[in-house]
């Protein structure tokens, strides 16, 4: 490499780099002046806020999903789960109940599933249900509704079927060509350790840059949309279910504490906010982001309306049987 | 290959300059700007774990060169530049806590409690949340605010129809799920927004009740204004 370089100069991304911190700092006084505007102040702190609180779930995740490419052989998943792929998907969904992970973390243990040899199918019930449905999630959604503790029991119910719903429909319908998992072959360090570190480091800048665009996003429609149109949408109710389902897309909260933003929409029906909060863990923008960048466009934009559809379906009949 | 595919010195300059802002901001204060207290410990760590990762790639590529071992283009993810956006909104905006602007834009206010409110402490005056005080006015009807001098601290939020709000907000885990609480002042003169105060007065009656849109009232006898405090939300 080193030798092509003295052959003949091409800026590479070291330079690009350098150059772009040169300019930031030299336009630190325009960039300033820029971002006093209220409302573009109030979206950067928004911004940073998504970013900051999802990074240690995001590294806790991309160390975990280093770790099973690393330390757990392929042959672990062929006995853990059942041979039978349609078997293979509630008890895939079931152990999301017991790995706690926020949203940002299941996207790299998922894929990292996939590349280990897990049925893809049980890998995206996984991928689902674990930041729906574990421990600290339904602890806050129980805290946050104090006086109805079916909520707690509709979000669990309706997060673990609209996943294991998902990887059967998967299983039926899904094409392995729509899906790109990454040969990791180049991931394959000197070591075990070794391995470990390129894994978590490639799967955290990989992950990271998307987290950054489902964070702007975010930020930009949190000051965009007028809080007024709220009372108006709340008082219909088929509108309302829809709303809150597209609010959680919107919004993008981390699973931990969305149950406190649903239980301050007091406006809105019980159902509608069941919907709020069974979508927003599975399908927000943060979240397509970050599965277009790991499973590739093809898959995330058949496989993020699909869930969306599938979660409002099942969310309204929970909502309806426990919930009114 | 583009100029924009990442090479591995810059991917790993990228790791620690991500770590670097999270530890700017978790060893200091800064961080409460933007998430809860208890989230502390865990932003550390991760920031540490950035920083060692990078410098760790930075020793793999330093040894490689010294041992002139022929490096195969590994070219890292293209939406890692992305990452530079927090590092520089970090080290050279650095935003500041949620305020008037946030609080103006939400019309609910509070939220609503699912039991009633104990009496308030003794002490004269008391001291009292701003949320606290929007609840109990709110939804107990101001029965435990009846004839108590209490202390407040928030900040200014102009009241489009003139005066201003007491204001504070509160957050279950970001600043992206801020609540607001806010407080009719009487008997003050017109504040710049965003000032932080620390308030004694008592409530009266006539804000409205049993309503997320209510606001109460809150009749100022002494008024500070004061630094924003450590934690800027409740």
């Amino acid at each position: 490499m080193s030798e092509q370089v003295k052959q003949r100069y091409r800026p590479g991304s070291l330079e690009i780099l350098a150059v772009l911190l040169v300019v930031v700092v030299v336009a630190q006084r325009w960039i300033l002046s820029a971002f006093s505007n209220p409302a573009l102040q109030t979206a950067s702190t928004i911004f940073v806020s998504i970013v900051v609180q999802a990074l240690p779930f995001l590294v806790l995740g991309v160390l975990l999903s280093g770790a099973i490419s690393a330390f757990v052989p392929t042959s672990f998943w062929q006995r853990a789960l059942p041979k039978n792929r349609a078997l293979a998907v509630p008890v895939a969904g079931a152990a999301g109940f017991v790995l706690p992970g926020c949203e940002c973390a299941s996207v790299p243990v998922a894929s990292s599933l996939m590349s280990r040899g897990v049925a893809p199918a049980a890998a995206l019930a996984f991928l689902l249900s674990s930041p729906a449905i574990n421990p600290i999630v339904l602890v806050s959604t129980f805290v946050a509704f104090p006086g109805v503790p079916m909520m707690a029991v509709g979000r669990l119910l309706a997060s673990f079927v609209t996943a294991v719903l998902m990887g059967w429909l998967w299983l039926r319908f899904g094409k392995s060509n729509w899906l790109k998992v990454g040969p990791r072959e180049h991931l394959m360090g000197s070591s075990k350790w070794h391995t470990f570190r390129l894994t978590a480091a490639h799967d955290f800048l990989h992950a990271g840059g998307f987290l950054v665009i489902g964070g702007l996003t975010a930020a930009a429609l949190n000051v965009a949309i007028p809080s007024d149109w709220l009372q108006a949408v709340a008082d219909r109710p088929v509108l309302a279910i829809l709303f809150l389902a597209l609010l959680a897309v919107a919004l993008s909260i981390c699973s931990e504490a969305d149950a406190f933003v649903a239980a301050s929409l007091t406006q809105f029906s019980l159902t509608a906010r069941l919907a709020f909060l069974v979508v927003g863990p599975m399908v927000d923008i943060k979240l397509i982001s970050l599965q277009t960048g790991f499973f590739g466009r093809r898959f995330a934009w058949r496989f993020a309306p699909a869930t969306f559809v599938v979660a409002v379906l099942v969310s309204v009949i929970v909502g309806w049987a426990l919930l009114t | 290959m583009g100029v924009v595919d990442m090479r591995r010195d810059v991917q790993a300059i990228i790791l620690v300059l991500i770590g670097g802002a999270i530890l700017r901001i978790s060893l200091t204060d800064v961080y409460l700007n933007y998430v809860k207290q208890g989230m502390q410990p865990y932003l550390i760590a991760s920031g540490c774990i950035l920083v060692l990762l990078g410098v760790l790639a930075l020793i793999d590529i330093f040894r490689k060169h010294a041992k002139s071992e022929d490096e195969h283009g590994h070219h890292g993810p293209r939406s890692a530049w992305l990452l530079l956006l927090p590092v520089f909104a970090i080290f050279l905006i650095a935003p500041p806590a949620l305020g008037a602007y946030s609080a103006q834009r939400n019309s609910t206010n509070g939220t609503q409690p699912s039991t009633t409110a104990p009496p308030l402490p003794a002490g004269d005056p008391v001291p009292v949340l701003v949320s606290s005080f929007v609840t109990r006015a709110v939804w107990d009807d101001g029965l435990t605010l009846v004839d108590r001098n209490v202390e407040m601290t928030g900040f200014v939020t102009p009241d489009p129809a003139g005066g201003w709000w007491l204001t504070r907000l509160a957050i279950s885990c970001c600043a992206a799920d801020a609540i607001v609480s806010k407080i009719k002042t009487l008997g003050t003169s017109d504040l710049p927004a965003n000032t932080w105060v620390t308030v004694v007065g008592h409530w009266v009656p006539g804000g409205g009740t049993k309503s997320e849109s209510a606001v109460p009232l809150v009749d100022i006898t002494s008024l500070t204004e004061v630094a924003q405090p450590k934690n800027p939300y409740e």
